[in-house]
């Protein structure tokens, strides 16, 4: 029996459905993400779960008991939201002290606790610092500390990092992770930040239009997506568009080229599929004079030129035009990217084993969900 | 890079360096001027006034000591002072959780609110005073009785008009521009909602949510609020005069009426007395906020 469970949870805002029959079951102590572009109704699941709106339908279960109906001051969940929300008259400690107050905990033990909350978040000396006096990360530290502090059976995320500078967001991002297993809190977390989400959950809920596209752990949503949605928003990705010429031996006909994958057993010739190969599984060498080089194995090779070469630090990310309607990305070691240059000539080669190879069916729809994910 | 450039580079930041000073320090030093003579001429415009009436108000010297051994004046001096008072906890009370009901619950009520806050400023004094008196007089048309859902016959049996209970009500009516506008800035100005979702997160209900969570974040508001209530009934005749309670405007009115150097001394009695009230709740206020802000500076430490 999971610890937390959502059960059909929708909710409707007028005509506009946010959630759409969400199903989602939390293990006692797991840290599970909702991951998704704005508007995709992530923070209008966690919302429902703290008890700030109410579900048009389904049922919410902490425990086995049904909370659905419970008001939120009544339901076990510490909340940190985005914009941090400390109380701006009160000190950090009293901040992370007044939910305790309400649950009438003597005063000697408050005070214990609030130290040991304050020692927890790596901020002992701050405790009768008033918010303003302090910086944003250690603004979500208090934050954190203060949810904490009711012993709450959930804690919940709201966009904890978006309004924090990128150093900040990964060194405070280990910390929620490092203290969420300390504790074995039972953890929701909602950030629009896929590297942020695969870096801390145990569990990822991609999500879509309302509705959860692939709940998966966070290696397996990266190298094995199950729909174009997620495949597209985690991590970026070379598409291909074809039409599957032998589903037994993976030989794929794309507009002009035609692309080797592994044997596709869920798939009948001739159905429409879309092959997708991350920029890290391409690999570049300076084009030949035939424009195939040895074509004899079953690699892909692509030939084109580079339009854009980008040195990333670790790695160095090259645009390659192969021809007017196809750009494709790679991402190559940067040792081995020292001698390639804009309007080179050059191949991309990639094994059959770097494609992906999901359904088109249907797939406009699906297209036309990734592409609304992008322009957000 | 050449030698030139490095020389002009370490050179221009000198230039640099002086050129806004020798330019900034006489501009700096006209607009004080311009500024200063606007406070001047601001000052001048406020205070002689004051000043004449007082030189006036001291022509006779009998005026002076007549005026505190006149027991009308400290009557009708208490009888504001408590009316102003009442006015200003009602309407503090009665507005303060509403606005913050608004903004939490039905914030697109909100232009609604706002109107309906504004109505007092559009109609006249006299209108609303005439209004009161006739229909808690026993003469209320039907009308009334069923727009008021019962209420003004139930309080026409408690005899109620031309009562001070009623004067307070009707003052804390006129004063309803001043007191919402204050408190629902502050409102706005502070994140209200999301801080409500934190304290209910933590087991906070809505009473405790409001009282010690958003009243003490809206304090600047509430207390504006309270300044600027008090200071209109202090100062209110229309409705006062139409209800014959004996509040002091009225009394300052009478003794101007035949005695004009004793009038223009309690004028600026009356205006000193005000200004004592409203710098009691600003240092009240500062002291508050002083002690919370040198709390802050042990605690730096």
């Amino acid at each position: 029996m999971p610890f937390l469970e959502l059960e059909n949870l929708t909710k409707q805002f007028g005509h506009n459905t946010a959630v759409d029959q969400v199903n989602l079951s939390v293990e006692q102590g797991e840290f599970v993400t909702l991951l998704g572009p704005s508007g995709c109704g992530k923070t209008t699941i966690l919302r429902m779960v703290a008890g700030f709106e109410v579900p048009t339908e389904g049922n919410i279960l902490l425990d086995e008991e049904d909370i659905t109906n419970r008001s939120a001051s009544k339901r076990p969940m510490g909340m940190v939201f985005q914009s941090y929300a400390l109380f701006p008259h009160m000190t950090a400690e009293q901040n992370i002290a007044f939910g305790m107050h309400i649950q009438h905990k003597p005063k000697s033990v408050i005070k214990q606790r609030c130290a040991e909350l304050l020692e927890l978040v790596g901020l002992s000396d701050k405790g009768h610092s008033y918010p303003h006096q302090l910086s944003g990360g250690q603004q979500q530290r208090i934050a954190l500390a203060r949810a904490l502090a009711i012993e709450p059976k959930v804690l919940l995320l709201d966009e904890p990092l978006s309004a924090l500078d990128a150093k900040v967001r990964v060194s405070l991002r280990n910390e929620i992770r490092r203290i969420q297993q300390q504790l074995k809190m039972t953890a929701i977390y909602v950030t629009h930040d896929q590297e942020e989400a695969l870096a801390i959950s145990d569990r990822i809920a991609v999500m879509a239009k309302g509705r959860i596209e692939q709940l998966d752990h966070p290696e397996e949503i990266y190298s094995n997506p199950r729909t174009i949605f997620s495949a597209s928003f985690v991590g970026s990705s070379n598409q291909f568009q074809c039409a599957l010429l032998s589903a037994a031996e993976g030989i794929c006909q794309a507009e002009k080229s035609t692309l080797h994958v592994l044997p596709q057993s869920k798939f009948k010739d001739g159905e429409r599929v879309l092959v997708l190969v991350r920029p890290e599984e391409m690999s570049i060498e300076p084009a030949t004079e035939d424009g195939q080089g040895n074509a004899a194995d079953r690699e892909n090779r692509i030939p084109g030129t580079i339009e854009l070469r980008t040195f990333l630090g670790p790695f160095t990310r090259f645009h390659v035009r192969v021809n007017e309607s196809m750009l494709l990305t790679a991402d190559i070691p940067s040792q081995q990217a020292r001698g390639f240059f804009a309007a080179q000539n050059v191949i991309l080669a990639f094994p059959p084993e770097a494609c992906q190879v999901l359904p088109l069916e249907g797939g406009q729809e699906e297209l036309e969900k990734v592409s609304a994910a992008e322009t957000v | 890079m050449s030698i030139g450039g490095t020389t002009s580079g370490i050179s221009q930041p000198a230039v640099a360096d002086n050129l806004p000073a020798r330019q900034g320090r006489p501009r700096g030093r006209r607009s004080f001027g311009t500024s200063k003579i606007m406070l001047i001429l601001v000052m001048l415009y406020l205070l002689v006034p004051l000043g004449a009436a007082l030189w006036f108000g001291l022509q006779d010297p009998t005026s002076f000591p007549r005026i505190f051994s006149d027991p009308d004046f400290s009557q009708t001096f208490f009888t504001s002072l408590e009316l102003a008072t009442a006015s200003t906890i009602l309407a503090v009370v009665l507005v303060t959780p509403t606005a913050y009901w608004v903004q939490l619950r039905i914030p697109q009520a909100r232009p609604l609110m706002d109107v309906l806050t504004l109505i007092p400023f559009a109609m006249p004094a006299i209108i609303l005073a005439v209004g009161l008196v006739q229909e808690f007089n026993g003469a209320a048309s039907p009308f009334i009785n069923y727009l008021s859902l019962g209420l003004v016959p139930v309080l026409n049996n408690l005899n109620i008009v031309n009562t001070p209970p009623l004067l307070v009500c009707a003052y804390v009516i006129i004063s309803l521009p001043f007191v919402y506008r204050p408190i629902d800035n502050n409102l706005r100005a502070i994140n209200t909602s999301v801080l409500t979702e934190a304290a209910y997160s933590l087991g906070s209900g809505w009473w405790r949510t409001f009282l010690t969570v958003i009243l003490p974040n809206i304090m600047p508001g509430v207390i504006s609020a309270a300044l600027l209530t008090f200071s209109v009934v202090m100062g209110e005749f229309t409705i006062a005069q139409l209800f014959s309670i004996y509040t002091f405007p009225i009394f300052l009115n009478n003794v101007g009426q035949n005695d004009p150097h004793r009038a223009a001394l309690l004028s600026i009695l009356s205006f000193i007395i005000t200004l004592v009230c409203v710098l009691g709740i600003v240092l009240f206020a500062r002291m508050r906020g002083g002690s919370e802000s040198t709390a802050e500076i042990g605690a730096a430490k």
